[in-house]
């Protein structure tokens, strides 16, 4: 990546660099997937109540890709996100009408979860700044605690069901067309797409990701920064979390479930390298999509969910090998 | 690609050069020591405006730290630092920069996924470019910004082009701008002038790409001043208008260029030419070399490198910083890749390289970084000194080990006479000899040196060099990264140059006697 590159294959090298920029592999990866499942299964697959599915499935993970792949910009990782997810998921039922009565603060509740998210992100964005932890150790701690926060408060009474029966309902309704979780998904990823493009939070991310003794040298105050992108994605999974406890219709401790491996493959499935510099949220959408449409077409061919799991580590190690492999000469040490 | 043809005279800044000439930099009893090391004594420098200065010395000379004290990456001991005619204290590269002194390295430290524009603009600062006030990027007006900072220095870079794309010469006109762009604001604003310093600028570039940086070193000095750091002595004689010359730390010439050649600048450098110091016998070359290299190459670090190495014999090889004898050396160990050439190991021809088959063929490195690469901190002297593979099976008991331990210590004198003591707390001499006897007692057939004396003093230096002595009076062929020149002479059996990547030199003890200016005249 940061090997000279000599002037004669200059444009060659720089129409291949456009192509991979633009994630045009990734988005033939997709098409392909919707081709084959479409064939394998003409009746069920390529309906619209199925890309609904499709789509109201990918919203969750495209709104905690956003935060993540910000992340990930950086070089660093975000474990938390099922931590996260639970303890702002939790904060939000018990804050809006619920069974168990416990506080309606009506659409404070909102506001409410996402701050509890951007907190516990910033909280694990500062220790690993500034105590200089790695972000791997600090997030993984902190998917424990966000556990254990949303554990507390779903304590030992019964299950918080929510009362608000038109806030249930808002994700899968398609009033638009498309269900209205993937439509907010979209909004996110728009916020996001801006903020990566247009705010100094967002190239000083790609810059940091790129080198970050350079962005030192340059004068950027990297802790700063790094903080204010962990907040973020966690504001982004605290999001997720409200949306799953939407769709549950009640709180849960464990509403995340599933959800690190998901978004983690798909950020990295659709081009942005767990090493920074690279990518960003529109390529995780693609990412998200892929595995989304193969977890679907895998279970409408009648392939076996417990063999799903399987493939889809399967598809992670080969995107990482097929991205890698142009430069695995030069990986001398790898950890 | 890059426009050469426009005029000269298009300042940057608004020279305010009519009211008052004051110099743009003045440095008096500036001065810089590592412990008991002086790096950089006491030392005067003006610099006035449009000069380029050729600054040149050896390895050691104290160059890269007195560039590492003009950029605020050390801070001087004694002495006043002035800039544009105020006394600055810099806190760093950055803050130089914002100072008015830029520096563009030779390893360069742009961004490689950003665009041209935003390298040039980022280097700003967070309130130096208005294109990005207040967090947001107003992507045309920065393209119009940087566009600017390209066309006053006459590059044709496109402001849109991402880094990585570019080639090595085009990047280094997005770094002279981006240290442009800050450097001459702040002089304007102080009404100075700014300076640039590029440290080694051509030893990675082509001929035509190094005329580009000729034109631009020109027009740089219409704008405010240039220190140019090369180790190629004809560049230096063709672009600077002064020559200041380092050696030992001290500034040893100063002086306009005219007149001057390059023998001069040589003499200057090296202060008192000598032959090596003993004239022992060189032991002779048996037929057959323990290993034998044929156009070795890779890309971007050496090229075409043939090399002999025979049993008893040291050969050495010297060569300036970037010379690419680290990664010739790396490379014959398996440490490094290699894009192409024939190795042969004691007659048999190499496919596949790993150190770890490199040790089994009787390979030996001892590597320049000791603590990161060589030494484990924390283990006994005894472990460190028994880590590497076992021939004779898997299990070393702690009784071996303990003998193996003993017999190496009074082997190579180590002291003090504790092989089960923690490694890191002998001295840097005897942590070497530890590492050293970690080799020796494999027996190698090839012990590869990368700067064995590195960090040590000279009385430690000395026992090293006798084992060095011993190892290849065993039969082992040494190759020896010297540190300096005089080392080279008195250890080499045989002793090759290297300049940018190639063998220039090739020097036999057994006929040949040569000096340490013969040797300094290849490398650069």
């Amino acid at each position: 990546m940061t090997s000279l590159s000599g002037t004669g294959s200059g444009r060659a090298a720089r129409r291949r660099g456009l192509a991979a920029r633009a994630g045009v592999a990734e988005l033939a990866i997709l098409l392909a997937l919707v081709a084959i499942f479409s064939m394998l299964n003409p009746h069920a697959f390529p309906t619209l109540t199925n890309l609904n599915t499709i789509l109201n499935n990918a919203a969750i993970p495209i709104v905690i890709g956003v935060g993540a792949s910000l992340v990930v910009l950086t070089g660093r990782i975000d474990l938390s996100v099922e931590g996260v997810m639970g303890a702002a998921g939790m904060a939000f039922v018990l804050l809006s009408a619920n069974s168990r009565e416990t506080a309606d603060i009506g659409w404070l509740a909102y506001p409410a979860a996402l701050a509890v998210g951007a907190g516990l992100g910033a909280a694990t964005g500062a220790i690993h700044a500034l105590a200089k932890v790695p972000s791997f150790i600090v997030s993984l701690g902190m998917w424990y605690v966000g556990l254990g926060i949303a554990a507390v408060l779903f304590g030992y009474e019964m299950i918080p069901f929510l009362g608000n029966e038109a806030a249930v309902a808002w994700p899968t309704a398609t009033p638009l067309g498309l269900p209205n979780s993937f439509v907010l998904a979209l909004v996110v990823v728009g916020l996001g797409w801006l903020i990566e493009r247009y705010t100094r939070l967002g190239r000083y991310a790609y810059a940091i990701g790129n080198n970050e003794t350079v962005a030192r040298m340059t004068g950027i105050p990297v802790a700063g920064f790094v903080v204010a992108i962990f907040a973020f994605a966690g504001a982004c999974s605290a999001l997720a979390g409200v949306m799953g406890s939407l769709a549950l219709g009640a709180g849960s401790a464990t509403v995340g479930v599933g959800m690190l491996f998901l978004t983690l493959a798909a950020i990295v499935i659709g081009g942005t390298p767990l090493g920074g510099g690279r990518g960003g949220a529109l390529r995780t959408v693609t990412g998200v999509l892929i595995l989304s449409t193969l977890y679907n077409g895998l279970i409408l061919v009648g392939v076996d969910p417990s063999i799903q799991s399987g493939v889809s580590g399967i598809v992670l190690v080969a995107a990482v090998i097929a991205a890698g492999w142009s430069q695995r000469a030069r990986l001398r040490v790898f950890k | 690609m890059i426009q050469t043809g426009i005029p000269l005279q298009a300042p940057l800044c608004p020279d305010a050069r009519q009211d008052r000439p004051a110099p743009i930099l003045r440095l008096s009893g500036l001065a810089k020591s590592f412990g008991p090391v002086a790096a950089v004594k006491p030392l005067t420098l003006t610099v006035g405006r449009h000069e380029v200065i050729g600054l040149i010395g050896e390895n050691g000379a104290g160059k890269s730290t007195l560039l590492k004290l003009l950029t605020g990456v050390h801070q001087p001991d004694a002495g006043t630092f002035e800039l544009n005619g105020r006394q600055v204290r810099l806190k760093g590269p950055q803050d130089a920069t914002e100072h008015g002194l830029g520096i563009v390295h030779q390893e360069q430290s742009l961004f490689t996924n950003l665009s041209v524009a935003e390298n040039i603009v980022m280097g700003a600062g967070r309130k130096g470019s208005a294109s990005t006030r207040g967090g947001l990027y107003r992507w045309r007006a920065l393209h119009r910004e940087a566009a600017e900072v390209l066309a006053r220095i006459g590059s044709t870079v496109s402001p849109a082009t991402i880094v990585g794309d570019l080639g090595f010469a085009e990047r280094q006109m997005v770094e002279i701008a981006r240290t442009i762009h800050v450097a001459c604001r702040t002089a304007e604003r102080q009404g100075g002038a700014p300076l640039v310093i590029l440290d080694e600028p051509t030893s990675v570039l082509e001929e035509a790409e190094t005329a580009v940086l000729e034109h631009e070193i020109a027009r740089l000095r219409a704008i405010g001043s240039v220190i140019f750091v090369s180790h190629r002595l004809e560049e230096v004689l063709r672009i600077c208008t002064r020559i200041v010359v380092m050696r030992h730390g001290e500034l040893v010439a100063d002086r306009p260029v005219e007149g001057v050649t390059e023998a001069d600048l040589f003499r200057m450098m090296i202060g008192k030419d000598r032959h090596a110091r003993t004239r022992e016998a060189v032991p002779p070359m048996t037929a057959a070399p323990v290993l034998r290299a044929e156009g070795l190459t890779r890309t971007g670090a050496f090229r075409d490198i043939r090399l002999d190495l025979h049993p008893g014999r040291i050969t050495a090889i010297v060569g300036t910083f970037g010379a690419g004898r680290e990664a010739l050396v790396r490379a014959l160990f398996g440490a490094e890749p290699l894009d192409g050439g024939r190795l042969e190991v004691a007659g048999r021809a190499v496919a596949q390289w790993s150190p770890r088959l490199a040790i089994r063929a009787g390979l030996a490195y001892l590597p320049a970084e000791r603590g990161v690469e060589s030494a484990v901190g924390g283990l006994s002297a005894a472990r460190n000194l028994t880590m590497v593979p076992q021939d004779r099976g898997w299990l070393l008991s702690p009784a071996g080990r303990r003998a193996l331990a003993e017999e190496w210590f009074s082997r190579l004198d180590i002291r003090p006479n504790l092989p089960g003591q923690d490694l890191a707390r002998f001295s840097g001499g005897n942590q070497q000899k530890v590492v050293l006897a970690k080799w020796l007692r494999l027996k190698p057939r090839v012990l590869i040196l990368d700067h064995p004396l590195r960090g040590l003093d000279p009385g430690a230096g000395a026992t090293v060099n006798a084992c060095i002595r011993a190892a290849a009076a065993e039969g082992a062929g040494v190759l020896l990264l010297a540190d300096t020149l005089e080392e080279a002479l008195d250890l080499g059996h045989e002793i090759l140059v290297m300049r940018d990547g190639e063998i220039s030199a090739r020097f036999d003890r057994t006929t040949d006697d040569p000096t340490t200016l013969d040797l300094l005249e290849k490398m650069v």
